[in-house]
């Protein structure tokens, strides 16, 4: 922008500098140094735009980046032609006071210094734009700085153990998948600050009464390659977790892979991940909650299906390779984790979903069919439950064979293994009369899409994740969500606890976390000030109304699991 | 930036103290914005401009600026809450009100009179040193005005009658006895 404008009157066309103007007004007597003031002091101005660029204007306009710039750059052009620089000509007067009037306070400016102005700002524009692309995340293989060192200033009592009182639970988002085909990692634990506010966050989560808290070390940092873990990322906070808790429920795979290993699609993933199982329980023999991988369906769609995630492809071959990749993952981590800890608890996170036909139509209700099938594909393998028919074929087109469908299917599966059944409300779907899927909002509720899984698999369930964009409206679905918890545990399912994800806002999740943008999904107890929201308040409540009740001071379902 | 706001969420909740933290961060970033104007001789000049004494166009705009910390705090809700954010918030925001306020309703208030040359540069300074001095120290000030989350929990918005919406039986009630 100076550049442009010193070329300007350099060429002796009618020009704009607001270092010269700065300068004018400076008050010293030597010209290098108000020269050099002046410079700071736009330079200064140009900063403090840009940040505001970053802040409130970059990702809500939906176009490109470059454009984006180009029409933010309008804002400060109009600001400077209309209010700075007619008052730096009044700065510049010799008088103390003056008396204006709207034509002679905006006739100092020119037309073609007033275009020359609007052009310097376009530029500007068109700089930032192209500058400031991806606010949140790093190029993958690259590191964040560590997490902050824990300090000894807590007044918490100590970390009860083996506590079979209801679990009143909220999680850490801790999602970290690749995007851009592997060369860019999200990573939300760093996107929302938790590396540097950690402790804070535990202290907050120990206020609200909070029980259990799902949490998911950063795969992606700690496994640098075979036989190979950076412990740095993770040692502080499980230290704190271990003394005063609450309870961790470990997420060990959270929709992400180290770039070493590849994606979902590679075979090798369940060696690679059983390894890292085994050697996770080992450094911390004290942790008994585990979750082996994540949500395995949403993982398996979002990389293998919508191509928004890790090897983001587009086909059902690849979901069904995906989601056996996964299961299989799962299976062998439980395995690792049991040979370390007998009485280890696995809760078995997975989103709870259904796919409503819109009309008797063949065609319509045939997708739908496909889809419920598909959503049960990674818990039928862990849980050894007859595969679908759909399923069944996908995964022997692949290359799957019949005799290691029935390995699984034969399997014993572990005594204390919890199904985790998550909802939002976009998780029921309406396939419309065009085959598309729409969400449609709460129709039966949790209620009813968890008890289809409690009479798929007959296990000890748990709500494992919910929220609300909508943070007004917040609280209301968490009184919801806990009326469909009782009622549920009321129909005599062993229900053993309840889940508000997360503990503070996330970050793009309202576009899956499918481009680096930065927006602020305001579904937490906490906002990323660490200041409560109303939802926060609200699960504090219900969580003091609850806990002391004798039906969940004492929760029958997890004491039959945790004995 | 309305979207920006609406991330953090308009509504502080009920725990938080918005106006009051804004009111007592605006009267003290006022400190620092009237040091300017006197270094500046800008208090004069305004006072001059406005035919009042110097001491009551002080204290006027003293009490001004409570009201345009209060207003700051409202508007710009949990973001003025950020500790990282804040400074510059409330930059935009004392640009604004320079820009709003003393470029173009003191001229109208005054019959066209204006600051100008040094008294005018220490305007602008004293505003934007206000914005400054008023996004970082809201946080800080808005901290332990807070109601504690004991306390906070308790208000009947968060409690078991949150699930029906309050709102929707009374609003039906009211549609069935105009029909």
């Amino acid at each position: 922008m100076e550049v442009f404008s010193l070329a300007l009157g350099a060429a002796g066309l009618p020009s704009v500098d607001f270092v010269r103007d700065l300068s004018a007004i400076a008050f010293s007597n030597s010209p290098a140094l108000t020269t050099a003031s002046a410079l700071v002091a736009h330079l200064s101005i140009g900063v403090c735009w840009a940040i505001f660029y970053a802040s409130f204007v970059w990702g809500r306009i939906k176009v490109r980046p470059l454009v984006q710039g180009l029409l933010f750059s309008l804002l400060p052009a109009a600001l400077a032609i209309l209010i700075v620089y007619p008052e730096l000509a009044l700065i510049r007067s010799a008088s103390d006071t003056v008396t204006l009037d709207p034509a002679s306070f905006l006739g100092t400016l020119s037309i073609p210094m007033a275009a020359s102005l609007l052009v310097a700002h376009l530029l500007f524009g068109l700089t930032i734009g192209a500058i400031y692309r991806r606010p949140v995340g790093y190029a993958a293989g690259k590191k964040p700085s560590p997490p902050s060192r824990r300090r000894a200033r807590s007044q918490h009592p100590p970390r009860r153990e083996g506590s079979t009182g209801f679990m009143f639970a909220t999680g850490i988002e801790c999602s970290y998948p690749t995007i851009d085909h592997g060369r860019w990692r999200r990573d939300e634990m760093d996107s929302t600050s938790h590396y540097r506010l950690w402790q804070h966050d535990f202290e907050l989560a120990r206020e609200i009464g909070i029980t259990h808290i799902r949490y998911g070390p950063p795969l992606h940092l700690i496994f640098e390659g075979p036989g190979r873990y950076d412990w740095s990322y993770i040692d502080p906070q499980m230290a704190e977790l271990e003394a005063l808790g609450p309870e961790p429920i470990i997420d060990l795979c959270h929709f992400g892979l180290p770039s070493w290993v590849g994606d979902f699609q590679n075979p090798e993933i369940a060696d690679a991940l059983a390894d890292y199982a085994a050697a996770f329980a080992e450094r911390f023999p004290w942790v008994r909650f585990y979750t082996p991988v994540n949500e395995m369906y949403v993982c398996a769609r979002m990389s293998a299906l919508d191509g928004l995630w890790n090897e983001q492809l587009r086909d059902d071959g690849a979901y069904a390779r995906a989601a056996w990749n996964l299961a299989n993952a799962s299976i062998r981590m439980s395995d690792k984790i049991l040979e370390r800890r007998k009485d280890a608890v696995l809760v078995n996170s997975e989103s709870g979903e259904f796919y409503q036909p819109c009309c008797p139509d063949e065609h319509v209700r045939a997708i739908a069919d496909e889809a419920n099938e598909r959503r049960f594909l990674p818990l039928d393998l862990i849980f050894a439950h007859p595969l679908g028919g759909q399923m069944h074929d996908l995964l022997c087109a692949q290359g799957i064979s019949k005799d290691d469908i029935g390995r699984l299917a034969r399997r014993k599966v572990p005594r204390r293994s919890i199904l985790g059944v998550d909802y939002y409300e976009w998780n029921e779907r309406l396939i419309d009369s065009n085959g598309q899927a729409l969400a449609l909002g709460e129709l039966f509720g949790w209620y009813v899409i968890a008890s289809q899984y409690w009479d798929r698999y007959h296990r000890p369930m748990m709500h494992t994740e919910t929220n609300k964009m909508d943070a007004a409206g917040a609280p209301r679905w968490l009184w919801r969500q806990w009326h469909n918890v009782q009622l549920l545990r009321k129909s005599g399912v062993p229900l053993v606890g309840f889940t508000w994800y997360s503990l503070t806002d996330q970050i793009d999740w309202s576009i899956a976390m499918s481009q680096a943008v930065g927006i602020v999904y305001p579904v937490g107890l906490f906002d990323l000030n660490r200041e409560a929201r109303t939802v926060g308040l609200a699960y504090k409540h219900l969580i003091d109304l609850y806990r002391d009740e004798p039906d969940y001071r004492d929760c029958k379902a997890l004491k039959e699991i945790i004995d | 930036m309305a979207t920006f706001l609406s991330a953090h969420g308009y509504d502080p909740g009920p725990s938080q103290r918005p106006l009051a933290a804004g009111a007592i961060s605006g009267l003290l970033a006022t400190a620092p914005a009237v040091a300017i104007l006197l270094w500046f001789g800008s208090l004069k000049v305004e006072a001059a401009i406005l035919r009042l004494p110097t001491l009551l166009t002080l204290l006027c705009g003293w009490a001004a600026m409570a009201v345009a910390g209060a207003l700051y705090a409202r508007l710009f809700g949990r973001a003025a809450n950020n500790v990282r954010g804040g400074w510059l918030f409330g930059m935009a925001f004392g640009f604004a009100l320079w820009a709003g306020g003393a470029v173009l309703v003191l001229p109208l208030a005054s019959g066209g009179r204006a600051p100008a040359g040094a008294a005018a540069f220490g305007v602008a300074l004293s505003m934007l040193a206000w914005g400054l001095a008023i996004g970082l120290l809201l946080p800080f000030v808005h901290r332990p005005l807070h109601e504690s989350l004991e306390t906070g929990s308790h208000h009947p918005e968060v409690g078991p009658d949150a699930a029906a919406g309050k709102d929707h039986p009374i609003r039906e009630t009211r549609q069935e006895k105009r029909g």
